[in-house]
């Protein structure tokens, strides 16, 4: 498992190492995601420890993620005029998303299944 | 005594008492997603730190190293990604499509809705990333200066929103195809409609884990870029 977190790293610090080298506007982890997404496919499968560490970091998620969260209490006052901007994008935001895109995808594979 | 609380040991000790606390609260509730463990265990981390009198931002500075592991999680998820690679085999036009469409338009229509409500320029840059997959999104939202706090709310509340609404909503529409379901559920409500996705069928999962990635990605890619543009 350290095996693979080392992987996982060292990807990251590779995505972070381009980032600064061209300036890219793209976040490090996530080039060293893209990084890591390209060795996998040029190698053609999983290795174990990569599988056990990246397997245990994702089920963690809520754990790390769980203290940022908690942050939403304690805004204070000076955001009390956000929240019904912020309600909206995310109600009716997400309930148009779904809709747009059921009927995008169901018109697209209808065309693609057609001969 | 009163040092203890300052401390990393209090905030460590807290932030895992939460976890199990929430993680018993959620599989007790038969996964009820409004109790999702990271509702649940921040909710439970408030009340500690208010019964306690406890500073938040005192309590986050000492426990904000465990937030650096959202950076290897992120690359860790290249591994699900080239798992359900496969999928896109018969269908790559539609799902690539609308995967791009789909998730500009989750950006926009959140940017735009918010923005008539009256949000402030530093909570739209927080809300940009609502429909993507809660690592990813607190990159690219520190990156292009939103607020953390916000933009992890936005994507959970997405995700339980998602869940909630999206069985009335496709069978009004009719798509039962559990591949559209499951792809359009993970494309909009990330990780939280992917588990969601799993219990309706292990095909409406793997499509959905694959829409998470492949939007996390390719928003990952198009935020930074835009937000350079208009901000």
């Amino acid at each position: 498992m350290l095996a693979g977190l080392l992987t996982l790293l060292g990807c990251q610090l590779a995505g972070e190492f381009l980032q600064r080298a061209l300036n890219l506007p793209l976040p490090g982890p996530v080039l060293g995601m893209l990084l890591l997404f390209g060795g996998l496919c040029l190698r053609g499968s999983v290795p174990k420890d990569l599988e056990a560490g990246s397997q245990r970091l994702i089920e963690l998620l809520p754990l790390l993620l769980m203290a940022p969260a908690a942050g939403v209490f304690f805004l204070g006052a000076g955001f009390a005029d956000q929240w019904p901007g912020f309600i909206a994008a995310v109600s009716l935001g997400t309930v148009c998303t779904l809709v747009f895109c059921g009927l995008l995808i169901r018109f697209l594979q209808r065309r693609n299944s057609r001969p | 005594m009163i040092d203890l609380f300052h401390g990393p040991l209090f905030a460590i000790t807290l932030t895992l008492l939460a976890y199990q606390g929430a993680m018993f609260l959620y599989l007790r509730s038969g996964r009820a997603a409004i109790l999702h463990p990271t509702i649940s265990g921040a909710s439970l981390i408030a009340i500690a730190l208010i019964l306690l009198g406890q500073d938040y931002h005192a309590y986050y500075r000492n426990i904000d190293w465990l937030t650096f592991l959202l950076g290897p999680a992120t690359v860790a998820l290249a591994v699900p990604l080239y798992r359900q690679l496969h999928l896109l085999r018969n269908m790559a036009g539609p799902l690539l499509i609308t995967v791009s469409v789909g998730a500009v338009f989750a950006s926009v229509s959140a940017l735009l809705l918010a923005w008539l409500f009256g949000a402030n320029q530093s909570t739209l840059l927080s809300l940009t990333t609502k429909s993507i997959t809660t690592p990813i999104a607190i990159t690219v939202t520190q990156d292009i200066g939103g607020i953390t706090t916000i933009a992890v709310a936005s994507v959970i509340l997405t995700g339980v929103v998602g869940i909630t609404t999206i069985t009335w909503l496709f069978n009004k529409l009719d798509i039962q195809d559990d591949r559209l379901w499951g792809f359009c559920l993970g494309l909009a409500a990330h990780a939280i409609g992917t588990s969601r996705a799993f219990e309706r069928s292990p095909v409406a999962g793997a499509f959905s884990s694959l829409a998470l990635c492949l939007t996390g990605t390719f928003t990952a890619v198009f935020v930074p870029i835009a937000a350079r543009w208009f901000f």
